[in-house]
């Protein structure tokens, strides 16, 4: 389908979707967060909402979940219209917020049974739940007494209590060691892979790159392309090989675009020299290309 | 499925409100405090008026003012002017004032002549009971005197309302329904506060994520905050007394101040940004609201404003069931009052929080 004039692909176009949002607006008074957005979500796909902060990311989840009512357009989740079946969708929701909401004064054990009883989820363990986020150890301990990581992968946890179909996630490894956001990352393509479609938005391109099957630009409210990342690359980024090589008491450093004539002889060139050091190719980034979209960086 | 998830929403607040240390000291510590002081309170009148007298000359001349005695004052005698004056001073024996009769009071008395008496009263002396005593001397002069007033009308009191006399509301009973709204606005702020840290930590929004619509979101905090100040209201009611007349009204009552107490908890909530903008908001409730209660305090001293208080039907309510033992058909009006006040209240924090709630 078209999204603002973007063919979107998908990694499963045959399947239903499990989110498809046409049109959509919102206002917060006179300013407006999101105008006119369009996209769709088949079930086990990653979409990855890339955009600075104050694009309409959030916003947008906001929508998704219900907590906002779009001023303009339609939002289907499961086939079923938000906010019209509000309740029967987030039933079958997983979302994890940006900021982390969680009950500070009750343990981690605590929070998940909670939960689980506010999604009439029957004999709820939260053992194995825990153990998949590396938070067993500190079940019954008060969230007060957690760092902000394991808030993190709490607030991870309760997203997944219900075993969503359609998972939202709001900067998802947000404030995680490496380490533990590589868990989180492995966690959220397992729930793809059950067949989860998956909303994450984030400001890190790494994360986007890493996660996505497809990645949407957002910028002022506006989704300015969607495709795969490697799509992305191949049709907007500059591929080049850079080459360092040793000239006297210096360093000589030299970048040859891969994509234009010559570059054959100019690489032998370079690499037939004396003095050769490294050789390096490079691939535009996420951020690269977003910069070309949005003509400014991701970051603030 | 509402119920069990409005269920489970009303038991998270009670293990939170149970963890919160402050809560917690505050609820103990009211209820603690509250029935200390109402028991140390007294719990009769003194209607007697105890009056120094001086002059050792009438000392054994005080028939006559032994009548005077029975219909309200009690006279203290004292050998000299300076003994009487540090007895007026330090207030010993409860004499409120002192009569100085001259050492030739009774012979200037006998020629006709009028003596100078001189009246001692402590700094600080309402006037009003100053000029009682002025008039008063007059009446004991002439007893010492063995003389009678020059004019002695027979006078016929007639009582418009409760006839107080002998059977004074002592302090401890006009404190009663102070203390038990001073309670219910305690649990105002404990309420506010819990729903103040809902809406700052954003969990609201976690909760109305799943399933549970905003309507059993509200009815949770309804129904909490009205549990949490009614049960409290309650066992401080059994430990003060409160139930020993017309114990369903007394009930009913309370279960209507604590309605009314949880719509403001829920609007000072609403609007409080952390802890002390929670508890500066909720004193802006609480304040105006237990004027009514004071007001109590000192029969007919209220302005007609006060009257448009929320609290005025729920003190009068208790006063005229606990005070005055009233009945049900009684304390109707004021019932109503306290009704209307307590829905009106309820379902402006539920429109306000909710109105909240809908803008994280």
């Amino acid at each position: 389908m078209a999204d603002n004039g973007w063919v979107t692909t998908s990694s499963n176009p045959a399947a239903a979707l499990a989110i498809d949002v046409a049109g959509v607006r919102f206002a917060y008074g006179d300013t407006v967060a999101v105008d006119d957005v369009s996209f769709s979500l088949p079930p086990g796909e990653i979409l990855g909402f890339l955009g600075p902060n104050g694009a309409g990311k959030s916003t947008t989840i906001k929508m998704l979940t219900g907590q906002l009512r779009p001023g303009a357009g339609t939002i289907e989740i499961l086939g079923m219209d938000m906010p019209g079946q509000r309740e029967e969708i987030q039933a079958r929701l997983g979302v994890c917020f940006e900021e982390k909401n969680l009950y500070l004064s009750m343990t981690g054990r605590e929070n998940l049974v909670f939960f689980s009883k506010l999604f009439d989820v029957r004999d709820f363990e939260p053992e194995p739940l825990m153990e998949r986020v590396g938070l067993s150890a500190r079940l019954d301990d008060r969230v007060s007494e957690y760092s902000k990581g394991m808030r993190q992968r709490l607030m991870m946890a309760r997203a997944l209590i219900n075993t969503p179909d359609v998972l939202l996630l709001d900067e998802p490894t947000d404030g995680l060691d490496p380490v533990s956001a590589i868990g989180i990352r492995d966690l959220i393509r397992n729930e793809a892979a059950r067949g989860a479609a998956v909303l994450l938005t984030t400001h890190d391109m790494h994360e986007a790159d890493a996660l996505s099957d497809r990645v949407a630009f957002i910028n002022q409210g506006t989704i300015l392309t969607i495709d795969t990342p490697d799509n992305l690359k191949l049709e907007y980024g500059r591929r080049s090989v850079r080459i360092r090589t040793r000239q006297g008491d210096g360093v000589h450093e030299q970048v040859i675009p891969l994509d234009e004539s010559g570059t054959e002889d100019r690489i032998r060139d370079a690499v037939s020299a004396e003095g050769l050091m490294t050789i390096h190719t490079e691939e535009a980034t996420l951020e690269d290309i977003f910069v070309e979209f949005a003509g400014r960086g991701l970051a603030g | 499925m509402t119920g069990s998830r409005i269920g489970a929403i009303i038991r998270k607040d009670l293990t939170e409100f149970s963890r919160n240390r402050f809560f917690v000291f505050i609820t103990l510590l009211v209820i603690v405090a509250y029935v200390a002081v109402f028991w140390f309170l007294p719990d009769s009148v003194d209607e007697t008026v105890h009056i120094g007298v001086s002059n050792s000359v009438l000392n054994t001349d005080v028939g006559g003012v032994t009548e005077s005695g029975t219909a309200g004052f009690a006279l203290e005698m004292y050998s000299s002017e300076e003994e009487l004056k540090t007895a007026v001073e330090e207030g010993q024996n409860d004499i409120v004032a002192g009569i100085a009769f001259p050492p030739d009071f009774l012979e200037s008395a006998a020629a006709g002549e009028t003596p100078t008496v001189r009246l001692l009263v402590p700094a600080g002396l309402p006037a009003e009971i100053q000029l009682l005593l002025e008039g008063a001397v007059s009446e004991i002069a002439f007893g010492f005197a063995g003389l009678p007033p020059p004019v002695d009308p027979i006078t016929e009191a007639v009582v418009l309302g409760v006839d107080r006399a002998g059977s004074q509301i002592s302090l401890q009973q006009q404190m009663r329904p102070l203390i038990l709204i001073l309670v219910l606005m305690v649990e105002t702020f404990a309420l506010s506060s819990l729903v103040a840290i809902e809406v700052q930590q954003r969990t609201a929004v976690a909760v109305l994520a799943t399933p549970v619509r905003v309507v059993d979101f509200l009815a949770a905090k309804g129904i909490f905050g009205v549990g949490l100040a009614f049960s409290e209201v309650v066992l401080l009611g059994l430990l003060i007394g409160a139930f020993a007349v017309n114990a369903p009204a007394v009930l009913v009552i309370l279960l209507l101040g604590a309605v009314l107490v949880t719509g403001f908890g829920m609007i000072a909530g609403s609007y409080g940004r952390d802890f002390m903008g929670t508890l500066l908001v909720s004193m802006l409730f609480m304040i105006p609201l237990m004027i009514p209660a004071f007001g109590a305090l000192f029969p007919g001293s209220s302005p007609t404003w006060v009257k448009a208080l929320p609290t005025y039907g729920l003190v009068q309510a208790i006063i005229r069931v606990t005070v005055d033992g009233d009945s049900w058909s009684q304390i109707a009006p004021s019932l109503l009052l306290l009704a209307m006040w307590g829905v009106a209240a309820f379902f402006t924090g539920a429109f306000i929080l909710r109105r909240r709630v809908a803008t994280l």
